[in-house]
């Protein structure tokens, strides 16, 4: 007995170390080959080409060498997607923590969880559908555009926002929740003074992964309105390009050395601003539980 | 003659989700008095303080049945009114919780806090009434060149002390405690106490506490609540049976 | 005053009824623009039928299957490493180690689909090539590992938090009594947390199902119907993303909604299966 019991312990031990030095081992080989490829190409140059990045910056001169447009576009559509879901999120998760009960929270809980599932090619297409039906009813002027990528990418990060707002107004302690009514607070006067400043940390957290979200995802922009080669966007309705979609067209359509060496650049570009943007939420989050715990 | 009723509760009955917590409770509580209310943990003793400010409503599945009157300005009204605002009544009936709670802010908003949110706004007259407030808890003297500092770095008689400040500058007329000495040292405590013992003059308090606290001694009225039902005890002297003697 | 507190507190209503509307505004969305091919009363026959246009058939059964198969076979390759990760954290790393992996994890969370495809189409493809021995080495087996380092990070975080949701009580118990680390695991932990299990491998199986980069840039896109793993295949997201660049108005371009409508059906009814009751998060402890 006591030998099958030994190797039970050795096999089951073995598998959950080599299981984690397997995922070890992934991400290290990939982001020390997206390093050894595309960092040498990391520099100003590998943003604005041939470019003086003064009048990039300006606007004064178009940059079609350089990574700067697409950057620009991805800066953009983030910018976009969360003036427009950070409001509709916040509410409806204080909605979801405050006021919704019973049946009317289940039905609303299943509707955001179903939204959270929905792929991102289908969010597309909704985009897509949309810009559709806009052009048969306005004509030529509404085409996949700008302003129709950011519509659907704050659609994809709605259910972030609101579970994240939701979780953490839930989650304050009774007693924090209780203090401010005891002295007369109303409901609405107890959320925006105590309650919300209270997650706030949690909530900004959110945000930030919601940020992340918009600056990775490829399939949205593919069918809303990204293009390989269109400059900064003059307005709302213009095409744009971004970073993720530079990186798919460029592994399918790339003519040179020069052009492959850009992509890799392109891919370690967008790599550290993901990690940035999750390394600051997750540091949040940790002040957040250390606020906590000095409280 | 009879001191004025402050507050009567009739036949009030107090759910939480399937179980009762309050069984038909009587009481006629005197104005100006203290009580004392004792009884094991989860008998319901604190219950009662959450249905006299109707902070109950803040809590999913509470069902309160019944009546509780409380004289409000002048006027003995019944608390569950839906003519009346629930803010009033909490305005009129403070509460102090057993964890002190001060919010994450300074000292000086923590007490200002509660008139800013009934719409003060006047720096002068905020200053003024946090000044009252931290006076009548004897915290001026310690606390009124630090009033910027976090609320919450005050040790924790202090931090009591600053709670109870915070619920009298709205000026109540009955102040509810819940066990507000059992979280500090008996030395703090019996300060607390004492402190009681002079707002006594100007409003009603209701303590529940331990039997072996100091407030028995200072309490003009004393009950026992076993299982949601409340027992009137004879005042001044405490029970041998159930707490050591003093 | 009073009135507009009741309106702001309106306005946190219509913001989720909104949000709600808009989830099921999709659906209708998908629903009208698909509508002409399943007007025509075969919705059977596209979802069984090949993809032939030239022929006039816009059956979507080869993606379907590729979708299918492909999901399967990175969470077959995914659960098991999700499991012994997720256990490493909970009982057998020691402290430090444990918080290094739950970054890695995180931060593995964070690393973009298309960075992931784009490095795998210059380490991975030119190996499965060799090892596969024809054609361009994209093929389902080369979408399939990456698409499960995709999933895992998922996976392995709600494992986690299934496991610590398991009754601390119990594990003192298996202490007080002498078990080993491994005990822990067979006996308290592994059956504790069963329904979070299930439900982490569904969400990782949607996931699985909706990623479109990964497919669209290593399985190859073939529309035959696969015959092996190692055939280029294309998923139904991936067939999306590249028939929506066609004439809005061809039959071509009407499938594709059909397409998103499947997607959106089956992630939907994978959410609704981790529902069930008992299988809710919260029932635990």
């Amino acid at each position: 007995m006591t030998g099958q019991r030994k190797i039970t312990e050795i096999t089951v031990t073995w598998f959950c170390w080599l299981s984690g030095l397997l995922l070890l081992a992934a991400l290290v080989i990939l982001v020390g080959y997206l390093i050894r490829r595309g960092g040498p190409v990391l520099g100003l140059s590998l943003l604005f080409g041939d470019t003086p990045p003064l009048d990039a910056l300006l606007l004064r001169k178009h940059v079609f060498d350089g990574l700067y447009p697409a950057l620009a576009g991805t800066l953009l559509l983030i910018i976009g997607a969360m003036v427009l879901a950070i409001p509709l999120g916040i509410a409806s998760g204080i909605y979801m923590a405050e006021y919704a009960g019973g049946r009317t929270k289940a039905v609303f809980s299943l509707l955001f969880d179903i939204l959270a599932g929905i792929p991102s090619i289908v969010v597309g297409l909704a985009g897509l559908s949309i810009t559709i039906f806009l052009h048969r009813i306005f004509g030529e002027r509404i085409m996949p555009c700008l302003l129709i990528s950011c519509l659907a990418l704050a659609y994809l990060v709605l259910p972030y926002l609101i579970r994240t707002t939701q979780v953490a107004l839930e989650s304050i302690d009774p007693v924090v929740r209780r203090t401010a009514p005891a002295l007369g607070a109303s409901r609405l006067q107890n959320i925006g003074r105590v309650l919300l400043p209270h997650s706030l940390p949690a909530i900004i957290g959110g945000i930030i992964l919601a940020t992340g979200r918009c600056a990775e995802d490829t399939a949205v922009i593919m069918l809303t309105g990204a293009v390989a080669s269109a400059g900064i966007p003059r307005s709302l309705l213009d095409q744009y390009e971004a970073l993720p979609f530079y990186i798919y067209y460029i592994s399918a359509q790339y003519t040179s050395p020069d052009e492959l060496a850009t992509g890799f650049g392109a891919a370690l570009l967008l790599l550290l601003l993901c990690s940035a943007l999750l390394v600051l939420a997750l540091v949040l989050q940790r002040r957040l539980t250390i606020f906590l715990l000095y409280r | 003659m009879a001191p004025a009723v402050k507050i009567r509760v009739c036949d009030l009955n107090f759910h939480y989700r399937n179980r009762q917590v309050l069984h038909d409770v009587n009481l006629t509580i005197p104005s100006g008095s203290i009580t004392a209310i004792t009884g094991p943990s989860g008998s319901g003793k604190s219950t009662l303080l959450l249905a006299l400010n109707r902070l109950w409503e803040e809590i999913d599945g509470c069902r309160v049945r019944g009546r509780v009157e409380i004289e409000l300005d002048g006027r003995l009204q019944e608390i569950h009114s839906p003519a009346l605002p629930a803010r009033y009544v909490r305005r009129k009936v403070g509460l102090v919780f057993q964890q002190p709670n001060p919010l994450p802010m300074s000292i000086f908003r923590n007490i200002a806090f509660p008139l800013q949110l009934a719409g003060v706004r006047d720096r002068k007259l905020l200053a003024q009434q946090v000044e009252t407030a931290l006076r009548k808890v004897r915290l001026w003297q310690e606390l009124h060149n630090r009033l910027e500092d976090d609320g919450r770095s005050l040790s924790g008689g202090q931090q009591q002390r600053l709670c109870i400040a915070r619920a009298l500058v709205l000026q109540p007329e009955v102040l509810l405690l819940d066990e507000p000495t059992s979280s500090l040292d008996p030395e703090t405590g019996q300060a607390i106490e004492e402190l009681l013992l002079n707002l006594k003059n100007e409003m009603t308090l209701i303590v529940v506490s331990h039997y072996q606290d100091q407030v028995q001694r200072i309490a003009d009225l004393r009950f026992t609540v076993r299982e949601g039902r409340f027992t009137r005890l004879p005042a001044g002297r405490p029970r041998s049976r159930t707490g050591p003697a003093l | 005053m009073g009135d507009r507190m009741v309106f702001r507190e309106h306005l946190f209503r219509s913001a989720a009824v909104i949000c709600g509307l808009l989830t099921l505004a999709i659906f209708c969305f998908l629903c009208v623009l698909g509508l002409p091919l399943l007007q025509d009363g075969h919705l059977l026959s596209l979802l069984s039928s090949p993809w032939a246009p030239a022929r006039g058939l816009y059956g979507i059964f080869p993606m379907l299957l590729a979708s299918i198969l492909l999901a399967l076979l990175s969470l077959a390759l995914g659960f098991p490493v999700s499991l012994g990760c997720s256990l490493l954290i909970t009982a057998l790393a020691p402290r430090r180690l444990r918080m290094l992996l739950i970054g890695m994890i995180r931060l593995m969370a964070g690393i973009p689909t298309v960075v992931y495809s784009f490095a795998a189409l210059f380490l991975l493809v030119p190996l499965m090539r060799t090892l596969i021995g024809r054609g361009s080495g994209l093929s389902l087996l080369t979408a399939a590992p990456v698409l499960a380092l995709l999933i895992v990070p998922t996976m392995v975080i709600f494992f986690v938090a299934g496991f610590e949701k398991v009754n601390r009580a119990h594990l003192l118990a298996l202490d007080a009594l002498g078990g080993s680390r491994v005990q822990k695991i067979i006996h308290i932990l592994l059956p504790g947390a069963r329904p979070a299990l299930i439900n982490g491998t569904l969400l990782g199986f949607g996931r699985a199902m909706g990623d479109t980069m990964v497919s669209l840039m290593l399985a190859g896109n073939s529309t035959a119907v696969p015959s092996s793993l190692a055939d280029s295949a294309r998923t139904l997201p991936a067939h999306i993303a590249l028939v929506m660049a066609s004439d809005f108005d061809s039959m071509e371009f009407t499938s594709i909604f059909a397409c998103g409508l499947l997607l959106y059906l089956v992630t939907g009814l994978l959410m609704l299966l981790m529902r069930l009751p008992g299988r809710s998060p919260d029932n635990e402890s």
